[in-house]
């Protein structure tokens, strides 16, 4: 299975257009291991779609090294390294057919006619596509054209897998069956994939490991839920998660208790790691509402929301903003927009950090 | 207060509105309709002296409807030119060529432009712009020299060359190409291990369709109709494409207007056709990229 597939290597990569003073990554290096599945995730602009297009090679690398298996492919074109990708638009030819968008690369690179349609039938088999080989894209709803973009590139039978933002186009319940057809694909092919995303739900349930990307730079990799319960830093935090993480503000006072500033919950500093402590970060899933009273954060409840499986309170704690979320798990009906509700959480499930968002434990 | 005068005032604007609309519908129409009439009639008394005799079109009135000497016409003109059809034909190949390289080397460039970030793009671009702006006199003398020094007088391709390319083709197919091919597009044949010239040929110019349909219609008609430039560089009657047979024919020695309208029919027919064919592409590939659609 590994020679199906290659590891990916990236070593200080810069990207500085031309005219624009900023670089928009500068000094990213990253390992991806041969047959993994690995998500970048970040907010729009962070770069992220800038550096799968460079490790693709349809854009310059201004500094820096991509290597596949440990062999330098700065300098090759796109079809020379050995990857495929998925774009956005699916980009498939509107002049061909589905078997000849299928079948284009292999055309190009001078395999046989029957050999081709072998490949071709192989694919649409495996994506259920062999109805519409002979249909143009126009003719196909939004989900088949996406199988067809992806069938293009696994006929190919490429080393690297690249995925840039695929299902953004699609509606809530094609994404999630096409997100269990591209999970069913990778553990199929065991080839090395690459995705971009800034769904942190299909970072989430897609990756074996997430790179977080924050301004052209890599906040945290990890797992998905190394980052859910572990975050690096404030940001990693607060995009990781959904609703998110709630924020409040938090000081250590007296060396051995920190006291937030919303009031109510004290807790044991445990030695001097919490000196810079800034802000405390708690999940909603965390935060268990109840009566006012001693060791509660006090809050009112501005909202609520029934999703059925859950149910979310929206509160505001005086002297934090914005305001925090907290959830339910089913249909809880306890609680009434205005009322007061005193909040206590688990001290291991706190997350502190000092004044520049690092973690503080 | 309001609520009771309200009915009656919309009553009462209702059909003035509609009236007053009317009008300037009617006002617009006509006016159209004007100006269609002023441009067809020369092409309506064209077919008609092509069926009357010399006599007939000089008198006064002139004739106003179909007469019966079409074919005496007819023999007339290939009698005075009797290579006429030679020349239709010559015409004909010209207009092809010219139109075959227009849209390959007009979509090729355009491709390069809206596609490409190269160094000086802008400028270049800006220069080949800039040529449309001079006057299509100021390049006759050089261009005589030139072909003339090439030894191409009298042959076709001393007025295929130097329109093999136009201006107005790569700013029509940049326009169009930036609008109507996706960049990514490109990327995925890229990616699909596609060359640049591949990528060109197997995937951008078959999605150009509505703009080389365009861009052939309008070529085609111009290199048809080129007089100025077959004057120059076309001096045997055996080189003369249609419009210098169609001047040929006015001589100092009186005009044959039956000759000359039979003639100017058959060569403006080739259009026509065309036309009525590719009318509706014609303006759809003129309006092309102009909203999103």
């Amino acid at each position: 299975m590994m020679d199906m597939a290659s590891d990916i290597s990236l070593t200080g990569i810069g990207k500085t257009y031309g005219g624009a003073g900023r670089p928009t990554i500068a000094g990213l290096s990253l390992e991806v291991k041969a047959g993994e599945f690995m998500v970048f995730v970040g907010p729009s602009g962070c770069g992220k779609t800038t550096l799968l297009r460079m490790i693709a090679g349809l854009e310059d690398i201004s500094e820096g090294e991509v290597a596949f298996d440990g062999r330098r492919v700065n300098e090759l074109g796109p079809a020379e390294r050995g990857a495929a990708m998925v774009f956005q638009s699916y980009a498939l030819y509107p002049h061909m057919t589905v078997a000849e968008n299928l079948g284009f690369g292999l055309k190009m690179t001078g395999v046989k006619t029957a050999e081709r349609e072998a490949a071709v039938a192989r694919v649409a088999e495996t994506l259920q596509l062999s109805q519409l080989l002979d249909r143009k894209p126009k003719a196909l709803s939004g989900g088949q054209r996406q199988r067809v973009a992806i069938g293009r590139a696994i006929v190919r039978s490429p080393k690297v897998f690249l995925f840039d933002e695929p299902l953004s186009n699609l509606d809530a319940n094609l994404r999630v069956q096409m997100r269990v057809e591209l999970a069913r694909l990778h553990r199929e092919l065991g080839t090395t994939m690459i995705y971009v995303t800034h769904d942190q739900v299909e970072a989430m349930t897609l990756g074996q490991r997430i790179a977080v990307f924050n301004a052209g730079r890599i906040e945290q990799v990890g797992t998905p839920l190394d980052l859910y319960h572990r975050p690096g830093n404030r940001f990693v935090a607060e995009f990781i998660g959904s609703p998110r993480m709630n924020m409040l503000p938090a000081r250590c006072e007296g060396g051995a208790a920190m006291v937030l500033a919303a009031g109510g919950w004290r807790l044991p500093a445990e030695g001097s790691g919490l000196n810079e402590l800034h802000t405390v970060g708690v999940r909603p899933e965390d935060l268990q509402p109840g009566p006012v009273g001693e060791g509660a954060v006090q809050a009112e409840v501005r909202l609520v929301e029934q999703l059925g499986d859950a149910t979310l309170l929206h509160l505001q704690v005086s002297g934090a903003e914005p305001g925090i979320a907290a959830r339910l798990n089913g249909s809880v009906h306890d609680w009434q927009p205005g009322q007061q509700v005193g909040l206590r959480c688990a001290a291991d499930k706190l997350r502190c950090f000092d004044s520049a968002g690092r973690s503080l434990a | 207060m309001t609520t009771s005068t309200l009915p009656a005032v919309m009553l009462g604007a209702g059909p003035g509105l509609r009236t007053g609309r009317l009008a300037g519908h009617f006002a617009a129409y006509g006016a159209l309709a004007l100006g269609a009439f002023v441009m067809l009639l020369p092409f309506y008394y064209m077919m008609v002296f092509a069926t009357h005799t010399n006599t007939d079109i000089l008198s006064v009135p002139p004739p106003s409807w179909f007469g019966d000497h079409l074919l005496e016409n007819l023999n007339d003109l290939l009698a005075r030119r009797p290579r006429f059809w030679h020349s239709m034909g010559l015409s004909v190949w010209i207009a092809l060529a010219v139109t075959v390289l227009n849209l390959f080397f007009c979509s090729l460039a355009g491709y390069a432009f809206a596609m490409f970030d190269f160094a000086g793009k802008e400028k270049f671009f800006g220069f080949i712009m800039a040529t449309m702006l001079l006057p299509a006199f100021v390049s006759m003398i050089p261009t005589v020299l030139l072909m003339s020094q090439l030894g191409w007088i009298n042959e076709s391709r001393a007025l295929i060359v130097p329109a093999a390319c136009g201006a107005v083709g790569v700013f029509m197919m940049r326009q169009y190409i930036g609008s109507a091919i996706p960049r990514e597009l490109v990327e995925a044949a890229r990616m699909d291990g596609c060359g640049e010239f591949d990528i060109y040929w197997r995937v951008v110019l078959p999605l150009l369709g509505p703009a080389l349909g365009t861009l052939a219609l309008v070529t085609f008609i111009g290199s048809y109709n080129n007089f100025i430039g077959a004057l120059l560089v076309m001096r045997d009657q055996d080189a003369y494409t249609l419009p210098l047979v169609l001047r040929s024919l006015q001589g100092t020695s009186g005009i044959t207007w039956g000759a000359l309208s039979v003639g100017a029919a058959v060569t403006v027919l080739p259009l026509l056709v065309l036309f009525v064919v590719y009318s509706r592409r014609l303006i759809d590939g003129l309006t092309a990229g102009a909203v999103k659609g």
